[in-house]
């Protein structure tokens, strides 16, 4: 009898994370109040947990249920295969009252790669809303030849080769605008692509590649510590605090070069109006919060930005349109 | 001294009741989930991480740093008992394990030599981090493209050691290694490879689902397929207590290679992008240079010693970049780092000295969940060797169960249940007809990170190999590497002269 307990024992311990993520509540929405949720909420995550979608999402989840504003529970769902494009199609084909209890979190760097490798486009989606937006600089290491842009400038021109490091997606889109204004070639200023901001640093503390391309969170300890300077901010104004002292491009004569990496929220093209408004309403709340300013936006030093689902609409794909015009994807 | 002083403040902050509890549940949960198929550190952390936003910071990394590092004792629990790796990095465990629990019949021995040679690797890996952290932290720094290129193309060459009787079986079952690991996006260019349209291919074969599946779901077509004929082979010798404690050679035999691999281990944790797996893979394939009592793959001591202590040891030393400068050295240790900016720390070069309280203490608990593991796992050996003495009939259908849990909480999708299904056919018919698995797993997790480097030092050098040469570290493997291949064949000649 004991094997057989044994056994129970273990498949009741297997079984049980199966059964839990099975429950939902009644489906049907009523007409006549406006719209709220009745059943709950998928939120799709199409990176690793621990990761910076995956923070940011599970913030706002947090603040949504402490200040009560919305009373569905929400579930937040990391699908990472396919390198989130299955999470992605997964979304944008929900259909029925489901479309409007699916949320995903998406993102410029998410936004790229979709366009480039998949048939998947922005009008397969309902934007609901852009929260913040984040800009890049360029860092070299205390020890460097190089101690300033100008002087990376000089190099390249003089022929020297300088080897510029940087993660996926808004980093590579900034490294090919920066070529074309600078006139450069990608071998006068070749670009390894790391898997992560996190090893491209890593790679510039040990020397390996010359410059490096940041955002301001994730170099922040380093900057701090002084191991690493910023040297150029690909923006159309300077920073503030410890990155002041990087120059933007149109001191050194030559066009600001910027491209906003933002971070927002879509629901699928079958989602209802009533829904998209009623999300989007709830992330302006979430965006009001000191919660999200402190917690989030200073922790991270990120600049707030809310868009409301219009705007945000316009504005991804805006965005779409010009990135799939840069790279020539019809 | 000032850190063993540090450390003392560490195992102050450890002994407050609260945190002592957070590393006792740390550890016992990183044994479960280590035990669960499919279920890694790196799953189990993150699963947790969202739960320890409410503790403070120093609670919080107590508690996952416990789970991280008991995570690796309970990973070799299934590859032992069932040939089914826990996680990752304990699927060289079950190339000796297995065999020595079924085979010889001692599976309480092999569990306790596991458990007894992580611990050994486990306080080899957490003392190099004690006295040289920081230090240690920037000799992986020196490790760039060029230096991980060649340090990675000396441990592909180590591939021959497990290759087995017939070579030419050895490389095609490498190579198919190779082939599959360049399935998904092309992580330099950013376009995808052979996916053949497929969304999900293009994130590649995910390895956790290919792992169970060739390893532990072949297993189970073999029992099926041989209808019973093998379930005397899972007859075991009289299970008790006592008849499973390891005897006095047994723990002879483990120490030499749990001491060489601790410190192997611990220096391999430290590169950056080199996980506990490639520690246990590499200090597998040393062992082959050192005489074992037994052959390597016939459920030699030395075989699980040897990868058990370095994985538990590289555990360790991936904290050293980590706490250091702030850099994950592996999958968790990102996930970590998603958590100290939760917990509201910078990880950084300034962690040591801004919030010693939180390094320390991290630190401290590690020698503490390591004895708890260790305690933990050799009070619940004697009744998890039971698991052996279930009839096939019934194990098989459980086994089937945990290979299908196991691959689809790898990824949340049945994508990953696919892969198992479809590598338990190709295990079963490459190990039918005497192909090694080990080297295909071996190459499918060396070969993505040996071409993303080689193609970043030839970004950099423009094309020229002369970057290889030109650095001492990347030259010294080549050496190696060299010698390692003419060191057979000079042999050779040397034997066939004297005659």
């Amino acid at each position: 009898m004991k094997k057989y307990a044994l056994i129970l024992a273990l498949c009741a311990l297997l079984g049980g994370p199966l059964f839990a993520g099975g429950q939902q509540g009644s489906s049907g929405a009523e007409t006549g109040k406006p719209w709220e949720p009745s059943r709950n909420v998928d939120w799709i995550v199409t990176s690793s947990a621990g990761g910076g979608s995956d923070i940011f999402t599970r913030v706002i989840s947090d603040i949504m249920v402490k200040e009560g504003f919305s009373k569905a529970t929400i579930m937040v769902t990391n699908k990472t295969d396919g390198g989130g494009e299955v999470g992605r199609a997964q979304v944008a084909n929900t259909s029925s009252a489901l479309a409007d209890h699916t949320l995903l979190t998406f993102n410029s760097g998410d936004l790229m790669p979709m366009v480039k490798n998949t048939p998947n486009r922005i009008a397969m989606f309902k934007p609901i809303g852009v929260l913040a937006v984040d800009k890049q600089l360029i860092f070299i290491n205390k020890t460097s030849a190089y101690k300033t842009f100008q002087a990376v400038i000089d190099a390249v021109k003089g022929g020297k080769k300088v080897v510029m490091g940087g993660s996926k997606g808004d980093d590579i889109a900034t490294y090919n605008l920066l070529l074309s204004e600078m006139k450069w070639t990608e071998t006068q200023l070749p670009y390894i692509t790391y898997d992560s901001t996190n090893d491209a640093l890593t790679a510039i503390l040990g020397n390996h590649v010359d410059i490096v391309i940041s955002k301001p969170a994730a170099s922040a300890g380093y900057v701090e510590a002084g191991d690493l300077l910023p040297i150029l901010a690909l923006s159309t104004e300077r920073y503030t605090g410890n990155l002041s002292g990087a120059p933007i491009l149109s001191e050194l004569g030559y066009k600001n070069v910027e491209i906003p990496v933002w971070r927002g929220v879509v629901g699928p093209a079958a989602m209802s109006a009533q829904a998209q408004a009623y999300w989007s309403d709830i992330l302006k709340k979430v965006s009001e919060t000191q919660t999200w300013k402190k917690d989030y936006l200073e922790k991270f030093k990120l600049m707030s930005d809310y868009k409301t689902f219009e705007e945000a609409t316009a504005y991804m794909t805006k965005y779409q349109a010009d990135y799939m015009a840069a790279n020539g994807i019809k | 001294m000032e850190n063993v002083l540090m450390l003392f403040g560490g195992f102050q902050t450890v002994f407050a009741f609260d945190n002592l509890a957070a590393c006792l549940l740390g550890a016992v949960l990183g044994l479960i989930v280590g035990a669960m198929p499919g279920i890694g550190s790196l799953a189990g952390c993150a699963l947790l991480l969202p739960l320890t936003y409410k503790f403070s910071p120093t609670t919080a990394i107590i508690m996952l740093g416990a789970l991280y590092y008991s995570n690796m004792y309970g990973g070799a629990f299934s590859a032992i008992l069932l040939n089914i790796p826990g996680d990752s990095p304990a699927v060289m465990t079950s190339v000796d394990g297995y065999p020595m629990a079924t085979k010889r019949g001692r599976p309480g021995q092999a569990l306790f030599v596991s458990n007894i040679s992580s611990c050994i690797g486990g306080f080899i890996g957490i003392l190099i981090l004690t006295f040289t952290g920081p230090a240690l932290a920037k000799v992986g720094l020196l490790f760039g493209p060029a230096e991980m290129t060649s340090l990675l193309l000396m441990a592909m060459t180590s591939v021959g050691w497990l290759m087995g009787e017939n070579p030419i079986r050895g490389v095609i079952s490498t190579l198919l290694g190779i082939i599959l690991a360049t399935i998904g996006m092309d992580t330099l260019s950013g376009s995808p490879r052979f996916n053949f349209g497929s969304l999900y291919l293009m994130g590649g074969i995910p390895f956790i689902p290919f792992v169970i599946g060739s390893v532990g779901f072949a297993q189970i077509i073999k029992i099926m397929a041989s209808r019973g004929s093998l379930s005397s082979q899972l007859v075991v010798n009289k299970l008790t207590i006592r008849g499973s404690l390891p005897s006095l050679s047994d723990l002879k035999r483990l120490l030499p290679p749990a001491l060489r691999s601790g410190v192997l281990g611990t220096f391999v944790g430290v590169l950056p992008g080199a996980g506990a797996t490639t520690a246990a893979f590499l200090g597998y394939a040393a062992q082959r240079a050192f005489k074992s009592k037994d052959p390597l793959g016939s459920g030699a001591v030395e075989g699980i010693a040897a990868c058990e202590s370095a994985n538990n040891a590289a555990a360790a030393g991936a904290f050293a970049p980590l706490l250091a400068l702030g850099i994950p050295g592996s999958g968790t240790g990102a996930v970590l780092l998603g958590g100290l900016i939760m917990w509201g720390l910078t990880p950084g070069p300034l962690l040591f000295s801004k919030s010693p309280d939180f390094a320390w203490g991290l630190i401290a608990s590690l020698y503490l969940a390591n004895l708890v593991a260790l305690a933990i796992s050799a009070g619940i050996i004697p009744f998890l060797v039971k698991i052996l003495s279930v009839p096939v009939k019934l194990m098989i259908p459980l086994i089937t169960v945990v290979c299908f849990v196991g691959s689809y909480s790898s990824s949340n999708s049945m994508y990953g249940v696919c892969i198992m299904l479809a590598s338990g056919v190709l295990g079963y018919i490459l190990d039918r007809n005497k192909y090694p698995i080990a080297p295909m797993l071996l190459a499918f997790v060396l070969a993505p990170m040996l071409e993303s480097n080689m193609r970043k030092a030839f970004i950099i050098s423009g094309g020229s190999v002369d970057i290889f040469f030109s650095r001492p570290i990347s030259l010294a493997f080549l050496f190696i590497m060299m010698a390692l291949i003419l060191f057979p064949v000079i042999k050779a000649i040397i034997r066939a002269l004297r005659k």
